[in-house]
């Protein structure tokens, strides 16, 4: 697809970690409301690539434009608050603070109290705050009925599957524009990935607007959510397109999938 | 400006005291590379060490063994054993359990751990809370060379010293505990799985770092003439410093390290007004310009940081 | 309802009057008494879960209610040990402890934010106080307020450029400095050397000196009442500025940031302003107990900020509960007097310290009075 008017638009991205060259010129772009699934074997640079959209690895080459905005020299807060937000393989939520508060960061960065607020001008604050745990309610809602009303005990106490889509809902409440999902089905068993799926459905539902680059290694998944997949190894691009046309590709079979059957 | 000579005797003066400080470091390396933990009871540890030796010595003199040439090795031997004893006691007790938990955890064990070694020593030593005169065990004496005084017994010092990091370099480099130290701080579960027992090297990890506190203990000892109960706070913040000058992690940085605190610490000494009391003050700050500057020290802090 | 608020009241009535009479009891027996009773409440609370529900019900419903009569016992405390004048000095004390160690726990319980210079940053505004009156002449309480400015900026300076370092750093960088500070007002001339800083002017308000003995109702009250309740005060509105910042959205972002820092950068948390801002806040509120500290006992010198009293500080926190705002409270309450009832554990203080601390890490990390979820009341 062509890069012009896309959201997000990386050109020969290249990342280094001393003389290991992680990720080697990439051109990803990703349109608005569009749902691109990112595939290749471990270590072929796929949460590389989130790492340098989020902000957490320097590039050492290419850029990368966010609605127009070259990201270079970025802090990653500073880009979380133009509009990206992602979810983590291994869950990176805070086991000992509450469901709602664990949403409610997501929030944090459009808030519009401050110090004073908080201590003197309390209603103010309590308002704001109100608001925004009827949001997270609302989010939880979406996924778990029954999520909302454990939203003041801690996440630690939640299931596996509960504690992903709290990360999702954490990803959600930053309204942002593009949604990076990093092997959401990481450590779930089929019917949990099941549910996720369903998961995904409701919010690409919900935000029809909103852009998701996903990393899997599940390919159901990857073949139900994605309108577009790219291929990844060795740090390179190796194929871009529909899933059944990458998953044709010679060069994916070979490095990706070996001789298995594509999907199986 | 101070002659020549006098600097030339403080640079001297500060190798001296960087030996110390270098064993002690050597500590902090050893368990931040074999747990990723800092271990703030080391300080504490170091005055054990010379305590022991002390005890050891009184022991020896009450046996009639104190003038022989037995003396210092058996000294030495005692307190690295009661060091290296009390050292994975600490591990196993305060560390290792918490190793799971937030690094705020095991910061608070350790250093609470120090509280408790600190205040059993001055409770329970007899008069504990005084300074306690070292006995004298090298020749004293010495000679001069170029205006620069040098003493048999600093050049003892230096020589057990240095002996001490020649045998941390030939276990390290050399033993098959050594292999499997190296191998855990590169990466536990990989080391794990090449058939490394975690336990026993940790373990091993904690009695080598304490027992070198224990030599440069005892050294101090001999140099100061004197040990106190307080001597392991300042001991084990220098050690810390050290390190992180070097490089969290590394060995040979920790050595480095060591030296350049103990020459700093001189040179301060020797060229401000009233540097003596003064001599800590501009280490420290030099040591926090340094993190400011290098934060991960002259050899590079071991990372085990990952997204 | 009556019956919750009858309930929160007996309650606080018990254990204060027990307290009071284990403070002055004299006889070995009258201790023995005094302390089987409330170990007595304490066990029937935990073992009876009927008692022990009802007295939680009654607490959450009557939290206006509860604060109230905490406040009015608070009030009388002074009146109450009218027999022995020293122990509202200890009071006086314990309450300090109580403001330093919010101002401790916003950094290293809500942010994690290690920080072992404790004793060095209340010297700050101890010392601040000294210099201003009786080297600058300035009135008492104008120092007071200026004193925490000082270690808010000494803490900024210090912390602004290993912001982005591990954490163990900020640990030897704050052990560092407190050894620094002591070395200094041990030998600098303006600090008074090893003598530290006298006759530092007591407190004036409106004419009215803090030393007075204040009368109440035709009934003296100890010498130290009027500095016991400044120090009330001021431990009061530090716990309600530090509870309100906790429950915010401050709170929540140090809490982040504390339990992971990559997922808190990604979710726009500003990490580094953050915890510059937990530092600084935290070290306005440590510079203030020890700038009150400085105009109750009229002295400062190098000793009494040693890096010993960072550890006492320290324990407060984790034996009250990390992150924990009653927990606070609580600890300063036990920790200060306890080793001045029982004095012949006053040699073993720090030794027992050391020793509870460690178990507690082990057994019970999350401290006697367990920090809740935010409930943002």
């Amino acid at each position: 697809m062509s890069a012009a008017g896309a959201l997000l638009d990386v050109r020969g991205l290249t990342v280094r970690f001393g003389g290991l060259v992680a990720l080697d010129g990439v051109d990803v772009a990703v349109a608005e409301g569009e749902t691109v699934g990112v595939i290749g074997p471990n270590g072929s640079g796929k949460t590389t690539l989130f790492n340098a959209l989020t902000g957490l690895y320097a590039p050492a080459g290419g850029e990368i434009v966010f609605r127009g905005r070259r990201l270079a020299g970025l802090e990653a807060h500073a880009i979380a608050r133009l509009g990206i937000a992602r979810t983590f393989q291994a869950s990176r939520l805070c086991l000992d603070l509450s469901v709602f508060d664990n949403i409610l960061i997501g929030m944090h960065a459009g808030r519009r109290t401050g110090l004073v607020d908080f201590v003197v001008r309390r209603r103010r604050f309590l308002g704001e705050i109100r608001a925004a745990l009827e949001r997270a309610s609302h989010l939880l809602a979406l996924f778990n009925r029954d999520l909302p009303s454990r939203g003041f005990e801690r996440v630690g106490q939640l299931p596996q599957i509960d504690r992903r889509r709290v990360e999702i809902c954490r990803a959600l409440a930053a309204a942002p524009t593009l949604l990076l999902l990093d092997e959401p089905s990481a450590g779930m068993n089929p019917e949990e990935t099941a549910e996720l799926m369903r998961d995904l459905r409701i919010v690409r539902e919900e935000m029809p607007g909103l852009s998701v680059v996903i990393i899997e290694h599940d390919m159901f998944v990857i073949e139900g959510v994605s309108q577009r997949v790219v291929a990844f190894n060795y740090g390179r691009k190796i194929a871009e397109g529909s899933f059944a046309a990458v998953a044709a590709h010679g060069e994916v079979r070979a490095a990706y999938l070996g001789t298995e059957a594509v999907g199986a | 400006m101070p002659p020549l000579e006098l600097l030339l005797q403080q640079a001297l003066n500060g190798v001296m005291l960087g030996v110390m400080y270098a064993l002690v470091a050597v500590g902090f390396t050893l368990f931040f590379g074999v747990l990723d933990v800092i271990h703030f009871a080391h300080g504490d540890i170091f005055m054990l060490g010379a305590f022991a030796g002390l005890t050891a010595l009184v022991g020896l003199k009450a046996a009639g063994l104190g003038g022989s040439l037995l003396a210092l090795p058996l000294t030495f031997a005692a307190a690295i054993l009661v060091t290296g004893v009390v050292g994975v006691a600490a591990e196993r007790v305060c560390v290792k359990p918490l190793a799971g938990t937030s690094p705020l955890m095991t910061l608070l064990a350790t250093l609470s751990l120090g509280l408790v070694i600190r205040e059993s020593v001055l409770i329970f030593y007899p008069r504990g809370a005084d300074p306690k005169p070292f006995p004298q065990l090298l020749p004293q004496g010495g000679f001069e060379a170029g205006g620069v005084a040098i003493r048999y017994e600093n050049l003892a010092i230096l020589g057990i010293g240095l002996a001490a990091m020649v045998a941390v370099d030939r276990v390290i480099k050399g033993t098959k505990m050594g292999a499997a130290i190296r191998a855990v701080a590169q990466d536990p579960e990989a080391a794990q799985m090449m058939g490394v027992n975690l336990d026993r090297t940790v373990d091993a990890t904690f009695f080598l770092g304490s027992g070198l506190a224990a030599v440069a203990g005892i050294l101090s000892g001999l140099y100061y003439s004197e040990i106190h109960f307080i001597m392991g706070i300042t001991g084990g913040v220098i050690g810390f410093s050290a390190a992180a000058i070097g490089g969290l992690g590394n060995v040979y940085g920790a050595i480095v390290g060591g030296l350049l605190f103990g020459v700093l610490q001189t040179t301060a000494a020797a060229l401000i007004p009233r540097g003596s009391e003064f001599r800590d003050v501009v280490a420290f700050a030099v040591v926090m310009l340094f993190l400011v500057f290098k934060p991960s020290g002259i050899f590079g802090e071991k990372s085990v940081e990952r997204v | 309802m009556s019956r919750d608020l009858a309930l929160v009241w007996v309650a606080e009535a018990a254990v204060f009057a027990l307290v009071i009479a284990g403070i002055l009891a004299e006889r070995p027996w009258a201790l023995g008494a005094a302390g089987g009773a409330l170990a007595a409440a304490g066990a029937l609370v935990r073992w009876a879960p009927g008692l022990r529900t009802a007295l939680a019900r009654a607490f959450a419903r009557r939290r206006g209610a509860a604060l109230g009569c905490g406040v009015v016992l608070a009030l009388a405390l002074p009146l109450a040990l009218r027999s022995s004048p020293y122990w509202t000095f200890v009071a006086t004390l314990a309450l300090l402890y109580v403001t330093i160690g919010q101002g401790l726990n916003l950094q290293i319980g809500t942010a994690g934010v290690i920080n072992l210079a404790g004793a060095a940053f209340a010297g700050l505004g101890g010392y601040s106080v000294g210099l201003l009156t009786v080297a600058a002449g300035w009135p008492s309480w104008l120092a007071v307020l200026v004193g925490p400015w000082v270690a808010v900026t000494v803490g900024a300076i210090l912390f602004v450029p290993i912001l982005k370092t591990r954490g163990h750093y900020l640990a030897l960088v704050t052990i560092a400095f407190v050894f620094i500070f002591n070395i200094l007002m041990n030998n600098l001339e303006f600090t008074g050397g090893p003598q530290g800083i006298k006759n530092i002017p007591t407190l004036h308000l409106f004419g009215y000196a803090f030393t007075t003995r204040p009368v109440l109702a035709g009934v003296e009250l100890p010498a130290h009442a009027n500095f016991y309740y400044a120090a009330l005060v001021v431990a009061g509105l530090t716990t309600w500025v530090l509870r309100r910042l906790h429950d915010s959205w401050l709170g929540l972002a140090l809490n982040t940031l504390r339990d992971d820092e990559i997922a808190a950068r990604c979710s726009g948390v500003a990490v580094a302003r953050g915890k510059l801002l937990a530092f600084s806040i935290g070290n306005f509120f440590i510079g203030l107990g020890g700038a009150v500290y400085a105009v109750i006992v009229g002295f400062v010198s190098p000793p009494d900020f040693d890096f010993g009293y960072s550890l006492v500080m320290l324990s407060v926190i984790i034996i009250g509960g990390v992150d924990s705002i009653p927990g606070v409270i609580l600890g300063a309450c036990l920790l200060v007097p306890l080793p001045e009832r029982f004095r012949f554990l006053h040699e073993y203080r720090l030794l027992l310290y050391g020793v509870v601390i460690v178990v507690m890490l082990l057994y019970r990390p999350r401290g006697l009075w367990p920090a809740q979820v935010r409930r943002y009341r």
